[in-house]
């Protein structure tokens, strides 16, 4: 008996030292935390990484130059991350966790516009922001949702530039081919460059789906080079990008232009292609060099300086784009000089600020407002050719014949 | 012309769809393992020969006996220590454990080597030639070179061999086998040692043509799969059969209705060969 008492008030004495250091943390954490489910793992690794790295980079960033204000006081940010596994299933499980049993204040979004899709659904129906940087398809935005808001261009317009340079080139594009990989953002790129190569009167003489997985383009590259476009405009993931270009170079097809949607900017892929990348376009919201910037990060280039001496690699678009992200939180939580979802989701539809990755201005539909630099390698670098309506520099044009090459 | 570019083209890559199969109809026919990580193995000759060209110069021709020698021994060492202990057992235990198998190896890779996209490009990746208007690029035409000599030193290996007789003796009655003085489980061991050299060497082919990536096994496990099925398990002149009937379909139907009828098309080949002639292209019947 006499054991029994002692060990009941041991359990006592566990229990309240528990609940008073419980009491404790509870009242010294100031934090915010963001959360999000991305793609460390599978398909879509390479870039899940990107934005893995940014999000860390820019809280830490924004931590050390004294966080956010709150109603006078500073607040931490912090980073929940899950592993989405490039599974969209997964990822919606995981977005849902964060909000019901993680609790986490405001959400980041996944890389993709297949995983943002069903992904944004989670913050809309429990009303809780989520900003992303990875998916730039309109069927994100035209559901008349609240609660997301995204940092990348328009897919339908990401062609736009290109296609104002082509018809002002000399001698002007007039056929093009359109190949585009069966997702979400491709398909979305597909069905604006459809409408802009008629309003521009390019003459489309190719337009054809491939599955998201294709490697081998020989077959797709054979019927191009049988139609000799002028133009071949490319909808794909990085992936696609290299093989086609290698694949055209060994199928001898010489378009006068060939334009990728993803690719180009980023530096593994010119690094891996090494010379035959040369002369191809791509398009970007963002380069590293660009005079911009804003508060906690000066400017983009002070931001690829950091970004590369923490990672050991180059930043590209899909990076500050996801820096933006957590860029937006910042200044929104401040704007609103509140935590509460619907104010913070109020100040980031009303946002006006200016960031190391541009003006951050989002449309009514939660879409940022941006264009697209079209750019061209030119002897290994990223060449700004034509942005906002003109010519920035002379492009290499038409591009030289493979066999012409050296 | 493209009609005839488009036979070529197939050609060219079926042959490299074969050998890939070769390695998966060797095990399967042989010890009844459906390798779910003949991908991984493909994976890791991509890499071998990757790293090899970057790291050491060697041009990816050259360093291939290297990579199929290493893969051999991989194979080996990993059918002796731990396939073999679930040989003969239930279809769904193999399953599960080259599952296994393959879940670990391309995440060590990942973790390793990072899922950054390779790209093996000797000096003369990209030439082509021209014959009568077709333009063949030269590294698939070397492919498809180095993969009709492999098959051929192969088929001769099964056929002319001592080892080549014993694989095909345990094949057909294990316990004759076994009462000849064949040692079953040496035999296992090499074999799935070959499956996995060949295996490799399909990866250092492949690696050749298309970006390198951990998880570029996936896809090819399946295609080889509906390769060995096509041509006949067992039958190792199946797989190339097979292989050059999936490239001929997979190139005409993406030239001719559209790039996203391949798969359509292949497996809807499968679904009724499998109705009709079950044992394969080039399957005898009583293969069970």
């Amino acid at each position: 008996m006499k054991h029994g008492s002692g060990r009941r008030w041991i359990g006592v004495a566990v229990v309240a030292v528990v609940l008073a250091v419980g009491a404790v943390a509870w009242a010294a954490t100031d934090t915010i935390v963001l959360g999000s489910a991305i793609s460390k793992t599978g398909k879509y690794a390479r870039e899940g990484k990107f934005y893995v790295d940014a999000y860390t980079m820019t809280v830490d960033a924004i931590n050390k130059t004294g966080g956010v204000k709150v109603g006078g006081k500073s607040y931490k940010l912090e980073l929940k991350m899950y592993d989405d596994q490039s599974d969209p299933n997964l990822c919606v499980r995981l977005f849902t966790q964060l909000v019901t049993s993680d609790k986490v204040n405001f959400l980041l979004g996944p890389y993709s516009s297949g995983i943002t899709i069903p992904a944004s659904s989670v913050a809309e129906k429990y009303q809780i922001p989520m900003v992303q940087g990875g998916g730039a398809s309109e069927k994100i935005f035209d559901r008349g949702y609240k609660y997301i808001f995204g940092t990348l261009p328009r897919a339908e317009f990401y062609f736009l530039s290109a296609t104002q340079a082509a018809v002002n080139l000399n001698p002007p594009v007039k056929t093009a081919a359109l190949a585009y990989s069966n997702e979400a953002f491709d398909r979305s790129v597909a069905e604006g460059s459809r409408q802009l190569l008629k309003e521009y009167r390019i003459e489309k003489v190719y337009d054809e789906q491939y599955p998201p997985g294709t490697q081998d383009f020989t077959s797709i590259l054979a019927v191009i080079k049988s139609k000799n476009p002028d133009l071949i405009l490319v909808a794909g993931h990085a992936e696609n990008s290299l093989n086609f270009i290698r694949q055209a170079q060994a199928a001898d097809v010489n378009p006068k232009m060939y334009v990728f949607t993803v690719g180009p900017p980023t530096a593994d892929f010119r690094q891996a292609l090494g010379k035959v990348a040369e002369h191809a376009y791509g398009v970007t919201p963002w380069l590293p060099d660009m005079d911009i910037g804003g508060e906690v990060f000066a400017s983009a280039r002070e931001f690829s300086k950091q970004f590369k001496a923490r990672f050991g690699y180059e930043a590209d678009y899909h990076v500050a784009s996801g820096a933006a992200d957590v860029l937006v939180y910042k200044f929104a939580i401040e704007k609103a000089n509140s935590l509460d979802p619907q104010k913070v989701r109020d100040a980031i539809a009303s946002l006006d600020v200016e960031t190391l990755y541009g003006r951050v201005k989002f449309e009514p539909n939660g879409q940022i407002a941006l264009g697209q630099v079209l750019i061209q390698i030119q002897q290994g670098k990223l060449v700004p050719v034509y942005v906002a309506g003109k010519f920035v520099a002379k492009p290499i044009y038409p591009m030289p014949k493979w066999s012409q090459r050296k | 012309m493209l009609i005839l570019q488009v036979l070529i083209n197939g050609i060219l890559l079926g042959g490299l769809y074969g050998i890939m199969a070769l390695g998966m109809s060797l095990i399967w026919g042989v010890m009844n393992i459906v390798n779910i990580a003949h991908g991984a193995l493909i994976m890791l000759g991509a890499y071998i020969t990757f790293w090899a060209f970057t790291l050491l110069g060697w041009d990816p021709f050259l360093s291939l006996p290297v990579t199929v020698l290493l893969l051999f021994l991989y194979g080996y060492l990993l059918q002796r220590v731990v396939l073999n202990l679930i040989v003969r057992a239930q279809l769904f235990i193999t399953l599960l454990i080259t599952f296994g198998i393959e879940v670990v190896m391309v995440n060590l890779a990942r973790i390793f080597w990072t899922s950054d996209l390779r790209q093996v490009t000797p000096a003369y990746a990209g030439t082509n030639f021209s014959v009568g208007g077709l333009t063949i690029p030269y590294v698939r035409f070397w492919v498809f070179l180095t993969t009709v000599i492999l098959s051929v030193l192969f088929l001769l290996l099964l056929e002319r061999t001592r080892l080549g007789r014993a694989i095909r003796a345990t094949t057909q009655e294990l316990r004759a086998a076994r009462l000849t003085g064949i040692p079953v489980a040496q035999i296992y061991a090499v074999t799935f040692g070959l499956g996995a050299a060949l295996a490799g060497a399909a990866g250092a082919l492949w690696g050749m043509l298309f970006p390198i990536t951990p998880t570029m096994g996936g896809a090819l496990t399946l295609k080889s799969f509906v390769v060995a099925v096509l041509g006949g398990l067992g039958t190792m002149m199946g797989a190339i059969v097979g292989g050059l009937v999936l490239g001929l379909a997979e190139s005409f139907s993406s030239t001719y209705l559209g790039p996203t009828y391949p798969n359509a098309i292949s497996f809807g080949l499968l679904v009724l060969l499998l109705i009709f002639r079950p044992t394969g292209v080039l399957g005898r019947r009583e293969q069970g």
